[in-house]
């Protein structure tokens, strides 16, 4: 129930460490309870989350190439990149586990690049097309998702750890350490967002607050 | 801190829900229940007049079924009369030993050493809120312990574990450790922790206990 009070609601921030509710003021924004400086220099986080999107887009590319994978059985090496052990999975009829790990390797990742993608763009327009509320839940929901996109390389780390028995041994492969960087950079990206520039259509910088 | 405090009293009086977004006035909600978003249906916070006994007792029993799940092996597989079994650590070893330094240290960050810091931060926070010791240190750890959540994997490594095992069905036998099924106790204790600490709850229990009555 919202009440009448001096705080007008459009100058309210949530602290992502916190949970606090504090007073948007332009630039450096620190949190009244906890000190955390919650948000900069908006220009500056969307060049970061911008850069560190592009890094995540482009080791995509390597973490798809190359195996992720390589098993070893007596002398022949097979390695399998992260589409090749699907379809590998896929053809043996282990389905529910394909599944699993296209959603976790494949889709989520996509998806995620799509939403931050789209958000990114969105700050730097004018007229956002797209509500604020629905722009926090995808912000929201590629938080949730995103972690999820670690089950590959998990799978792997346990393979190395596990398998080297008799004659067999499964390691992992180049394309594993271009993954786990991919996760990295796109949670940073989603992690340096600035959820100010979520506006539903005036352009940001209204706030005539008399500030230090 | 250069605020003026009954801005800070008005702001704290209300709660912005983290996943819609949506301004709520706090109510008061009696003893054992939480209070929802009306919005998305997300609980914002909840009562709990013994959360500090609660987060005590979870974080030690936490910290034992941890020290559990990486004392013995998690799973062993036997194949041909040959035998090897794999812990959380000898994993992270072998990351490293074949030269996969990057995904050894991401991996061995995301479930062993930010679970194992949750823990302790945790228990600590709660110790010293009960003991009203320590008002600085409180919000420092605080600070870390909200940094730390995202970047907890326990529960996506578990359903890895898994993952990985149904691959080598057919290829050798698979046994169950003791530890594994610790961790997955543990899991199950760190996926209510960690996903419902309701950071804000203990924010204002820590102004409470060190500030004003
Ligand atoms: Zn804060
Ligand atoms: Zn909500």
């Amino acid at each position: 129930m919202p009440h009448k009070q001096q705080i007008d609601p459009k100058t309210l921030l949530r602290c992502s460490v916190c949970e606090a509710v504090n007073r948007d003021r332009e630039g450096d924004v620190y949190c009244h309870r906890c000190g955390s400086r919650i948000f900069r220099n908006p220009k500056l986080s969307t060049s970061k989350a911008w850069a560190f999107l592009i890094t995540a887009l482009i080791l995509y590319v390597p973490a798809n190439l190359y195996p992720i994978l390589i098993s070893e059985q007596f002398s022949s090496h097979t390695g399998n990149t992260i589409i090749g052990g699907i379809i590998l999975l896929w053809e043996e009829g282990s389905y529910p586990i394909a599944m699993i790990i296209l959603v976790a390797s494949v889709l989520v990742p996509i998806l995620k690049f799509i939403v931050l993608l789209y958000l990114l763009i969105n700050t730097h327009l004018k007229k956002q097309r797209y509500s604020r509320v629905g722009q926090h839940r995808l912000h929201y929901m590629t938080e949730v998702i995103g972690p999820w996109s670690m089950v590959d390389v998990f799978v792997v780390a346990i393979l190395t750890g596990l398998v080297h028995i008799g004659q067999i041994r499964v390691i992992a492969g180049p394309g594993a350490t271009a993954f786990v960087l991919m996760v990295l950079f796109t949670m940073f990206a989603a992690l340096s967002l600035d959820t100010r520039l979520f506006k539903e259509k005036e352009p940001y910088g209204r706030d005539q607050s008399t500030d230090h | 801190m250069a605020q003026l405090p009954r801005e800070e009293v008005a702001l704290d009086r209300l709660i912005i829900c983290p996943k819609c977004h949506t301004i709520h006035q706090k109510v008061e909600i009696p003893k054992g229940k939480s209070a929802k978003c009306d919005k998305c249906g997300r609980i914002l916070y909840h009562y709990d007049a013994r959360i500090l006994d609660h987060g005590l007792a979870l974080g030690i029993t936490g910290l034992l079924l941890f020290f559990v799940s990486n004392l013995f092996p998690l799973v062993r597989v036997e194949m041909l009369g040959h035998e090897q079994h794999v812990t959380i650590i000898s994993m992270v070893f072998s990351l490293f030993e074949n030269g996969f330094y990057v995904v050894g240290v991401v991996v061995a960050f995301m479930v062993f050493i930010f679970p194992l810091m949750i823990l302790v931060v945790y228990i600590m926070i709660n110790w010293l809120m009960m003991q009203h010791k320590g008002a600085q240190l409180t919000k420092e750890l605080l600070v870390l312990l909200s940094k730390l959540l995202p970047w907890n994997m326990l529960e996506i490594y578990l359903v890895s574990i898994l993952v990985a095992l149904v691959k080598l069905i057919g290829l050798m036998q698979i046994h169950f450790g003791l530890s594994f099924w610790a961790l997955a106790l543990f899991v199950l204790l760190d996926i209510y922790l960690s996903k419902s600490i309701r950071i804000g709850e203990f924010w204002e229990l820590r102004r409470r206990i060190y500030y004003a009555p």
